[in-house]
């Protein structure tokens, strides 16, 4: 490591790397940047936190073929892909079935099963033209059926899949006419009549009722995978028929214990696959467990590495360990329609009592990124910058005492129990409205009786996951009457800005209505946010091509050992 | 003899049957909640209701109880939520390495502790007695989680001569049962131990044991002819007792070395709302527990010719 005294680095350094970590400007650029600037190899890499490893950035390593990567991860049933619901359940099927779309590590969506797609001018047609020249495992041509049978199969309500959500703008919603218990109208969602247009064997058009920017980055969420067109007609169950175009089939499946796949026989379509076989084995959840397993060399890597497990894997001298900042996050979120969050001054007051970098440090030690309380991510392409939000004591119980609580407040948190970092959270950002005489009480509860209420509770702490675009979380979460508007925030003027923000399908453009729209939700102090979580995935020195996804996606196509 | 063994019997099904009542309203009272837990936080409110139409969850609760109890009685326990076969699969195969890691636990626990007891119990107050009883003492105060810990620390992080986890993912390996073994022999022995000295320095005080050695019959002949089985008759109803433990009591030890077993499928399924497989693991373990007790309680009267069962 060089001397800092010897080569000392370019002031400007510190900051591009800041930037470099938070996805702002390009880690090659931030490279190009630093040797520009006179900072060594070395010196660059660990700025932007990362180890280098000798013979992997510098000189290319020649990838060699052959063995099997041994992975922890929990083994879930995979029978329908059209219900998963937990991203484990994508990693292991995703090696065998693949998306149209797929999340790079850097959360751009890039071409995979679609070559590359159009929108129309109100993106209301897209049309999406298909790889050519890929096979299914059993020999038959990848085309335009297979992508329509799924398609139907995802958007018919008697499957039960979260995809009729993820593309509604496909779906109509009418009264069935029957009314349930409560007297009310029961709805049935289906796929409108004309939603896929079959052009040619590899051309798919989509018509949809409301224009939808983020169709590419939804066709490449995990639960989004492309299945066989006789998936139905051959008994819908996947494991009975594993028929898929990725680059591995399956050899051998136990739910809850071990999962085996071995590389295709005939020839994929991406190119060389360097492994031979993929072992996922199921260790429980008991972190401890992995880490056991990690010493005595019983895996090669695992599904993710908690941010409690890290100084454990650093204390590890065989291991690595990959970071990405992503947009997962936990928001402590008030209900705006009761009291007292009713009153807007209340929840801008303990909004002005949180320092965020300082709640960023105590809950993720170095890593992470500090929130902002609108909910948009430095790694969402369409991110805005706004002025940092500064911890005011003062103005916090000014506030208060204008909406009639000068003597103090006492509220109520409710909080998962586990993972412990929503805890810690929670307890943080307690300690921090305390000296303005605000008294959370935090009531922990076990994550099932959570889930129970965690869009009734009055406050309550989330845990949001990762999602490419930030348009895509404000309209799950903050546009009226939406299923998941858990706060019951209701602003017009900010639904019809999100549809204006919601027809720019560059993120450039969509840039300045973002910078309104994050605006009007930090002002309005619908909740206060943790921090941007990074994920870590840690693996021995001898696997090749790894990182850790954004969404703990498992990309293994290249990966290899050395 | 006959009597007492249908009217246990007798027993037995009428705790299970209580036991099923109150799990059965615990779990499934609301089947607004038992949907949520089946379809998952995300689904939406017309899914639920297709699915609880679907399953007879709208009936009434007593006819629910009825056809969900005729369901267990003949085996079929339902399908698991989280891994989505039948209970019933996941189960046995785990009952079955729970009773291994029991088999083997025992194995090393009985001779040992019995050994350590009698040794420690034929002269009470000597320095092997004091010895053996603060190792007991000591060895039962640490839990089995700080154990693991330790154990693991100097085996596989420090000698790293042991494997770090036992999911035994390419098929039984030994070595792999060696740290599980190790970790709960280290807790029980100490209390198993104890137990037998306690019995045995009783039995030392016995006057036959003095008319013994008064007619110049050799120590060691005296414990194990005529001390050890009088002896022996409490640590029996322990040891058998110790069956319980070692079914759910172990969730500790499975859940650090991730090994299949049985407590690790309760709290799994516990923490991940599989209520089916709950209901089905609880109805196992009140069976097993109930059935020890019987077992030792018939045991200990054929051991023991003064206790008439009743």
């Amino acid at each position: 490591m060089s001397d800092p005294t010897k080569n000392p680095i370019h002031p400007a350094l510190p900051e591009l790397a800041e930037k470099a970590r938070r996805g702002r400007i390009g880690r090659r650029d931030f490279l190009r940047t630093a040797a520009l600037l006179g900072a060594s190899a070395a010196t660059a890499h660990s700025l932007l936190g990362v180890a280098l490893k000798p013979g992997s950035a510098m000189a290319a390593e020649t990838p060699k073929f052959g063995g099997n990567l041994r992975v922890s991860m929990n083994v879930m049933d995979i029978s329908d892909p059209a219900i998963f619901d937990w991203s484990q359940k994508g990693n292991q099927a995703r090696h065998i079935i693949e998306p149209l779309v797929q999340i790079d590590k850097d959360n751009i969506a890039r071409p995979h099963l679609a070559e590359k797609w159009e929108a129309s001018e109100d993106l209301k047609t897209w049309t999406f033209h298909l790889r050519k020249g890929v096979k299914w495992s059993n020999g038959d041509d990848f085309g335009a059926d297979d992508v329509i049978a799924t398609f139907r199969r995802w958007l018919s309500p008697e499957t039960g899949s979260s995809n009729i959500g993820r593309f509604a703008a496909m779906t109509t919603t009418t009264d069935t006419g029957k009314k349930d218990e409560n007297g009310k109208p029961i709805k049935k969602t289906s796929m409108s009549e004309g939603a896929l247009e079959k052009i040619d064997d590899h051309t798919v058009r989509f018509h949809l009722n409301t224009p939808d920017l983020s169709l590419p980055e939804s066709m490449g969420d995990y639960p989004a995978l492309i299945t066989h067109r006789r998936f139905v007609e051959d008994g819908a169950n996947f494991i009975k028929n594993p028929i898929g175009t990725g680059a591995f089939e399956l050899k051998e499946f136990k739910v809850g214990e071990r999962m085996v796949l071995t590389k295709r026989k005939g020839k994929y379509w991406g190119g060389d696959v360097y492994l031979d076989q993929i072992t996922y084995i199921d260790h429980g959840d008991d972190p401890a467990a992995q880490i056991a397993a990690f010493a005595s060399d019983q895996v090669d890597t695992t599904y993710e590495t908690g941010v409690e497990q890290v100084a454990a894997i650093k204390s590890l001298p065989m291991l690595d360990l990959y970071e990405t900042i992503t947009a997962q996050t936990g928001i402590a979120r008030f209900k705006v329609t009761e009291k007292p969050f009713d009153d807007r001054r209340v929840r801008q007051a303990i909004q002005a009592c949180i320092d965020h970098d300082r709640l960023r440090t105590l809950l993720y030690g170095e890593y992470g990124a500090a929130a902002e309380d609108h909910h948009v991510s430095p790694v969402h392409p369409e991110y805005a910058e706004l002025p940092k939000l500064k911890q005011d004591y003062a103005k916090a119980k000014k506030l208060l005492a204008e909406a009639g609580h000068a003597g103090g407040l006492k509220v109520r948190i409710d909080c998962v129990a586990s993972p412990s970092w929503e805890q810690n959270a929670c307890k943080a950002i307690a300690e921090m409205c305390r000296p303005a005489g605000i008294d959370i009480e935090i009531n922990v509860m076990p994550g099932g009786t959570y889930w129970d209420r965690w869009t009734t509770t009055p406050f309550g702490f989330t845990n949001w996951t990762h999602r490419p675009l930030g348009v895509q979380v404000y309209n799950l979460a903050y546009r009226s009457g939406v299923p998941w508007n858990e706060s019951s925030y209701s602003n017009p003027e900010f639904d019809s800005l999100l549809d204006v923000a919601g027809t720019k399908i560059d993120p450039e453009a969509r840039r300045a209505d973002m910078a309104k729209l994050q605006k009007i939700l930090q002002d309005d102090a619908v909740f206060v946010q943790s921090l941007w979580r990074s994920v870590f995935v840690a693996a021995n020195k001898r696997v090749r091509g790894l990182y850790a996804h954004v969404a703990l996606e498992h990309h293994y196509n290249k990966v290899w050992l050395a | 003899m006959l009597s007492f063994i249908f009217r246990r019997l007798a027993l037995t099904a009428a705790t299970m049957l209580a036991v099923s009542l109150l799990v059965f309203l615990l779990l499934e009272l609301n089947p607004g909640s038992v949907a949520v837990k089946v379809l998952g936080p995300y689904s939406s409110e017309e899914q639920r209701q297709l699915w609880l139409e679907a399953n007879g969850y709208l009936n009434p609760l007593w006819q629910r109880y009825l056809e969900w109890l005729g369901r267990m009685v003949t085996g079929d326990f339902g399908e698991s939520i989280r891994f989505k076969v039948p209970v019933a699969e996941v189960l046995w195969p785990r009952l079955w390495n729970t009773a291994i890691l029991a088999f083997w636990t025992f194995a090393v626990l009985i001779p040992l502790s019995l050994t350590l007891g009698v040794l420690a119990g034929m002269r009470e107050g000597s320095r092997l007695d004091r010895a053996i009883s603060i190792t007991s003492i000591i060895t039962t105060s640490i839990p089995e989680f700080a154990s693991a810990v330790f154990l693991s620390a100097i085996f596989v992080f420090g000698l790293g001569i042991l494997p770090g986890t036992s999911a035994m993912s390419n098929g039984f390996d030994p070595l792999q049962l060696i740290l599980p073994v190790m970790v709960l022999v280290l807790y029980d022995v100490g209390y198993v131990t104890r137990m037998t000295r306690a019995s045995m320095a009783e039995v030392m005080t016995a006057p036959y044991i003095r008319t013994a050695v008064l007619k110049g019959i050799p120590f060691p002949r005296v414990i194990l002819r005529h001390g050890l089985r009088n002896a022996l008759i409490p640590p029996f109803t322990v040891i058998m007792l110790q069956i319980n433990w070692l079914l759910s009591g172990v969730v500790v030890v499975e859940f650090f070395f991730a090994y299949k077993g049985f407590g690790a499928l309760l709290l799994e399924a516990s923490l991940n709302q599989d209520i089916y497989l709950i209901q089905a693991c609880a109805m196992v373990a009140v069976f097993v527990a109930v059935t020890t007790q019987t077992l030792a309680d018939i045991g200990y009267t054929y051991l023991n010719p003064r206790i008439r069962l009743q």
